[in-house]
């Protein structure tokens, strides 16, 4: 990253310093409210109060790992996590598979569909999830009206966010997957089916190989949502055991305990890492491109 | 050419798609949309029973909405306001100025990308703490302006990159100054894509909740943070669901003027897509 022309091309005349001046106040925010926060956050668990003054101490965080119940809201978190990313995948794959490869007038409605919940804020779309699966919600109205018994409500169940953060994440992991789909050369599908290709080998040998790197930058990119998410476990989740984002703002507001409230987040900076740099890197590589 | 067949297969995919995204993404809103107009609905109808505005009327006098709205916009305009005034400068020193560490400053912005948000958010509420900005309008304020940095920067950015280099020289060359330049040539080519993230950023600050709950509540009370206490504790179901429709304007309104820029490529690819 050390030629100019990475972030596009300038003709400067000459080097004109007083640039930084222009870019210092963003860049300063940068520093001071997500790179020093970090650091802080680490400092300040790890170099901790002792009886005599300040030492380094690995405390907080022995804590946290044999808490049993920070320890089930982490795995609770990593379930949500994980189940999420795989409908996440079940769900959009297909999606973008068929808007690929058709160009009907239904394609342009269901593009537009699956990319409408990024319109809908998440409050809305938790109080639309109570109105519609809560208890006497609408379905439970329509099967009531032909009979059927009520359905097990998925609120405040460990589904409840799982179903919300999917509908959620749906615009966005469809159109990375369709963007990458764009490397799929019409010719290259052609010339398989020309030699006999079925739909599964076809998927499997010609689409996935070049689809690989944005099912993870897809990813990567819901998994960091998911993880430290908020507002649709806080209303949808049940209370206990909660995900790592309600539990680390009770822990902060609520319990009054910032301390462990950041262990918490470091935590899941530590879970999500990897994810996190692959993210960065690839849309650091895309803008460069 | 298919397009100019008369006869063309019917897409039944497409139509099952279709038919099951309507269900999944449009019946829930729709739901919440009949509850905003209902005077009365009791289990087990299907339909309401009285249809009305009863509740408009009741949801608009209550003193709790109108000042969250105040809080919301003001919070929206200061934001947006402050992220225009101190990336757009930055944006155009990016595209157009030379100067030392440039790139490992544009690609800066990117930390905040790599990590979980809210334990973000968590790690900047400890420095704000120490601070005494918890529960005050400026925290929030700053916590909603660093959200903003990476779009209000890098979309100018591009937009100030594709404006025409030749016919800036050109009116040099014929003796217009440096700033009307920028405001005669420049600004007219880039301005729409600016005009839309100034856009994005507005919308993304008011629905921004996370933040807000975590910093500013209960002193700083937005509409999203309302409408939280509305479904935890409010037993008339039509508060929630009116207060859900006023709530969708501003997203309505960001649905109609940036649907074409989500739609297109280039926006994907800034997610790394």
């Amino acid at each position: 990253m050390t030629a100019p022309d990475q972030i596009g091309s300038v003709t400067p005349i000459r080097r004109r310093p007083y640039g930084l001046l222009l870019v210092a106040t963003p860049v300063l925010l940068v520093l001071w409210l997500i790179i020093w926060p970090i650091i802080s956050a680490i400092i300040t668990t790890l170099w901790v109060k002792t009886p005599e003054g300040n030492a380094f101490s690995v405390e907080t965080y022995r804590f946290f790992f044999s808490d049993g119940y920070s320890l089930s809201n982490l795995s609770m978190t990593l379930w949500t996590t994980g189940t999420c990313a795989i409908l996440l995948l079940l769900v959009c794959l297909p999606i973008a598979l068929y808007l690929r490869f058709s160009d009907t007038k239904v394609a342009a409605y269901v593009q537009g569909l699956a990319i409408f919940p990024m319109f809908v804020p998440s409050i809305i779309l938790s109080f639309a999830f109570i109105r519609v699966l809560g208890p006497n919600g609408t379905v439970d109205l329509l099967f009531n009206a032909v009979g059927l018994p009520k359905i097990r409500t998925p609120y405040l169940t460990p589904w409840g966010p799982v179903i919300g953060l999917v509908w959620d994440n749906i615009p966005l992991t469809v159109l990375i997957l369709l963007s990458g789909l764009g490397n799929v050369s019409n010719q290259a599908v052609e010339a398989a089916r020309d030699v006999g290709a079925g739909r599964i080998a076809l998927l499997w040998h010609i689409i996935l190989p070049r689809l690989s790197n944005s099912i993870l930058v897809a990813i990567s990119f819901a998994v960091l949502g998911i993880f430290s998410a908020f507002t649709l476990p806080y209303i949808l989740g049940p209370a206990a055991p909660e995900m790592m984002g309600p539990f680390m703002q009770r822990t902060f507001r609520d319990l009054y305990d910032p301390q462990t409230a950041i262990t918490q987040a470091v935590v899941t900076f530590g879970f999500c890492i990897v994810f996190g740099l692959f993210y960065v890197r690839s849309v650091a590589k895309n803008r460069a491109a | 050419m298919a397009a100019t067949l008369a006869y063309r297969k019917i897409d039944w995919t497409g139509i099952a798609f279709a038919a099951v995204l309507t269900l999944v993404i449009v019946f829930p809103l729709l739901v919440v949309g009949t509850w905003a107009f209902t005077n009365v609905w009791r289990y087990p109808s299907v339909i309401p029973q009285e249809f009305g505005l009863r509740f408009w009327n009741q949801t608009l006098a209550r003193a709790d909405v109108w000042s969250s709205i105040s809080m919301s916009l003001t919070l929206a305009f200061t934001v947006t306001a402050l992220s225009a005034a101190i990336c757009l400068p930055a944006a155009y020193a990016f595209a157009r100025l030379d100067f030392p560490g440039r790139n490992i400053l544009f690609f800066s912005f990117l930390a905040g990308h790599a990590f979980p948000k809210f334990g973000l958010l968590v790690a900047i509420a400890g420095i704000f703490l120490q601070l005494n900005l918890i529960g005050t309008f400026w925290g929030v304020v700053l916590i909603q302006l660093v959200g903003t940095l990476l779009f209000m920067i890098w979309i100018p950015v591009a937009a100030f990159q594709s404006v025409d280099r030749r016919m800036e020289e050109a009116a040099r060359d014929v003796g217009a100054s440096p700033f009307r330049v920028f405001w005669s040539i420049t600004l007219p080519q880039a301005g729409p894509t600016i005009a839309a993230a100034i856009l994005l950023s507005f919308v993304g600050t008011f629905y921004e909740t996370e933040g807000a709950w975590l910093i500013g509540a209960p002193q700083v009370r937005t509409l999203p943070v309302l409408m939280i206490s509305f479904i935890n504790n409010q037993p008339v179901i039509q508060y929630g669901a009116v207060l859900s429709v006023l709530l969708w304007v501003p997203s309505f309104i960001a649905l109609l003027f940036a649907r074409r820029v989500v739609n297109s490529g280039s926006f994907a690819r800034g997610f790394g897509g």
